[in-house]
């Protein structure tokens, strides 16, 4: 659908959009631009600032002898590149699971909902309390049915797992973009396609799945946004980094060398790289995808 | 009409002038850090101050953890809005220090006609002054000793611990202590409990010969450094007297020793105020088990001044009291320091018989061999290096070579860069 915008609605959507225009620019696009200037200055936030040039970045990228940020960065992607998809496609599975109306959907609809609204220190304590190697219930039941009972936080193979599996169950605001993303298709399209003989797998295939691909397709690169800045609180409250770095994920190496090593230059530059470093996969992501996927538009 | 006139300009002139009144009140904002008990000792410290000062207001802002604590001053020293008093460890001291971000507090002592240089442990004064110039003045004069649950020992018939008890008898009497009830395989009940970190360590290097830091480095790879380091190791590689990784995990040696199932905790006085609500059992301290000599190291705390505080006369104000004898005593009673004020840590308020621990005098009889860590700005970050080395040792996943050549080499450039 082609929409014309006429001088007065315009004006009106201006008018509209003005307080987070300006929020964004004062909360969101000063502070960057300020961190950005940061990134080229050794600053302690007692003495003077002093411009060093691409110093940071070198230290950053190259020091010698401590590797946190290469390690940090790993962790970072790992993180990323693991958990993105599972919560697209669990989001894109319970969806679909949970499309149609029917009894007791609507609170179905809100069981998928509740972790997300959950506040991030209470959520990151119950899954503590559900990883504890040994007073956790997992590991209880796992004890219980005869199988292996990692170490989970303890343990560097496990303890980054633990981060993913609790980010996949927050994953309530991917799921009503991607239900009204489902209410939006057409019946029709799936009546004609059943007149037809398509079957289910074919009608997800060749009517949802392109129908959808837009939406996917946004929530995809909004979670890699997300993911990779939004692991602070758990981060920070679960294993501040631990054990040995395996869990060190880049927002809290950027909090601490900023706020505890009081080095607001190496911070900054840290804060920069990984805002490029995120730019770069979603420019990979399109690159690949181009123009994947149909609109219903006309 | 007129009368009318006449009560709304009385009640102006009442307004106007109480509000005058409430600006004579001077605000100081006081940051503190401690665990909630601790908390208690500090609302009474500023109870007391504004009884007796009622012309100044005292805001408390508790930040429980240090590590939070540390982050939140750095932020508000940055912000250009820090408390008008804050309180701070001997080791994160020196880096805001050589920063100027402290008013130095000498000049005030000096014109003090409550406290003096001498009232107060000569240890304490210098590990918060910086180029012989007294910086901030500390609260408390603290150390690490080993905390024992005395219904554990009497369960096994040991001895409980006490002066002069060594290595060798530490490691046999945590080993008989560390108990499997019900023969599950799993431990019920552990000898030892400590922070695989740098600050617990030191102690035992130094008793070694060790010196942790010299000129500019590390030295915790060094031959006598390292038999320390690697003893240390050995409680939880060799022997199992402490938990593993995964049971520290599961639940940490504090709260085992709270819950009565470790038989000994290495801490400083700060776990007093937390110890003295358990009443399962009883408990005492004893000092550092010793190997080739005496040594413990320096828990001590300070409050300072920030050069960018707004109220600094008042701030001194409170700091002078915090600090004198009433000040002190209030806290002390709290359990939370071993008082920096010789008089008031030589008084019933700091040894009262009848408080925990019954041997509160350890901590001043081992004030002769207490040491403390170098002054250096990057120290915490030294430290936080260590710390993650020491670790991944004690818990077996390298050797204490391994991990030492690692903390010496990563620290290195730390000694002399700022950023």
């Amino acid at each position: 659908m082609n929409r014309t915008y006429t001088a007065s609605s315009r004006t009106q959507l201006l008018l509209m959009l003005t307080p987070y225009l300006l929020g964004a620019a004062v909360l969101v696009g000063l502070p960057a631009l300020l961190s950005l200037l940061l990134a080229f200055l050794r600053y302690d936030g007692i003495s003077a600032p002093v411009w060093v040039g691409g110093f940071n970045f070198q230290l950053v990228l190259a020091n010698p002898v401590d590797l946190l940020f290469p390690i940090s960065l790993y962790n970072t992607l790992y993180f990323v590149i693991l958990a993105v998809p599972v919560r697209v496609l669990s989001a894109l599975a319970l969806a679909l699971l949970l499309s149609r109306s029917g009894r007791g959907v609507g609170l179905y609809r809100a069981a998928v909902y509740l972790p997300t609204i959950i506040p991030d220190v209470a959520y990151a304590l119950i899954w503590m309390w559900i990883f504890n190697p040994l007073y956790g219930p997992l590991n209880l039941i796992l004890d219980g049915l005869g199988l292996p009972t990692p170490g989970w936080l303890a343990d560097a193979q496990y303890a980054k797992v633990v981060f993913v599996v609790m980010a996949a169950f927050q994953i309530g605001e991917g799921f009503v973009v991607l239900l009204a993303g489902l209410q939006n298709i057409p019946p029709e399209y799936y009546a004609a396609a059943a007149v037809d003989g398509g079957n289910v797998w074919q009608q997800f295939r060749y009517i949802t799945l392109p129908l959808l691909a837009p939406w996917l397709l946004l929530l995809t690169l909004r979670d890699i946004i997300l993911s990779s800045q939004n692991i602070f609180t758990a981060n920070f409250i679960m294993t501040n980094g631990d054990p040995y770095y395996s869990t060190l994920f880049l927002p809290l190496l950027i909090y601490e060398e900023a706020f505890d090593r009081m080095h607001f230059g190496p911070g900054s530059a840290m804060t920069v790289l990984l805002g490029l470093v995120t730019a770069a996969l979603i420019g990979l992501i399109l690159s690949i995808v181009g123009s994947w996927g149909e609109t219903d538009a006309s | 009409m007129q009368n009318r006139w006449v009560s709304f300009c009385l009640l102006m002139a009442f307004l106007f002038t109480s509000a005058c009144g409430q600006g004579e009140v001077q605000p100081v904002s006081f940051m503190v850090f401690g665990e909630p008990a601790e908390l208690k000792a500090y609302q009474d410290l500023v109870a007391a101050f504004e009884k007796q000062h009622p012309e100044i207001k005292v805001e408390l802002i508790h930040i429980p953890s240090q590590g939070d604590y540390r982050k939140r001053l750095a932020a508000d020293l940055v912000g250009g809005e820090p408390a008008d008093v804050v309180l701070i460890n001997y080791r994160r001291f020196s880096g805001l220090a050589i920063k100027n971000a402290f008013e130095p507090l000498g000049p005030y002592l000096e014109k003090s006609d409550l406290i003096a240089y001498d009232d107060f442990y000569a240890l304490s004064m210098r590990a918060f002054s910086l180029n012989d110039q007294v910086i901030c003045i500390p609260q408390n004069i603290s150390s690490l000793v080993a905390f024992y649950n005395k219904d554990v020992f009497d369960a096994a018939g040991i001895p409980y611990p006490d002066a002069g008890w060594t290595w060798d008898d530490f490691i046999s009497a945590s080993k008989a202590l560390t108990l499997d009830f019900d023969s599950d395989g799993r431990i019920d009940q552990y000898g030892a409990g400590v922070e695989p970190t740098l600050i617990r360590v030191a102690p035992f290097v130094w008793q070694n010969g060790g010196k942790v830091s010299i000129n500019n480095a590390l030295t915790l790879a060094d031959p006598l450094d390292l038999e320390a380091v690697q003893w240390f190791v050995d409680w939880q590689v060799t022997h199992h007297i402490v938990p593993n990784a995964v049971e520290e995990k599961a639940e940490s040696s504090e709260s085992r020793f709270i819950n009565g199932r470790t038989a000994i905790y290495f801490n400083s006085r700060r776990l007093v105020p937390t110890f003295r609500e358990i009443t399962a059992f009883d408990w005492d301290i004893a000092p550092l088990p010793v190997g080739r000599s005496d040594a413990t190291i320096l828990h001590s705390d300070a409050y300072c001044l920030p050069s960018a505080g707004k109220h600094k006369q008042a701030a001194w104000t409170f700091i002078e009291y915090a600090n004198s004898m009433a000040g002190q005593t209030l806290v002390s009673q709290s359990g939370r320091t071993v008082p920096s004020l010789i008089q008031v840590a030589e008084s019933d308020a700091f040894l009262d018989p009848n408080a925990k621990p019954a041997h509160s005098r350890v901590f001043l009889d081992v004030i002769p061999f207490t040491l403390r860590l170098p002054q250096q700005a990057n120290w915490a970050d030294i430290e936080e290096i260590c710390d993650e080395e020491l670790q991944r040792a004690f818990f077996g996943e390298v050797s204490a070579l391994e991990a030492m050549q690692s903390a010496v080499k990563r620290a290195l450039p730390l000694f002399t860069e700022n950023e």
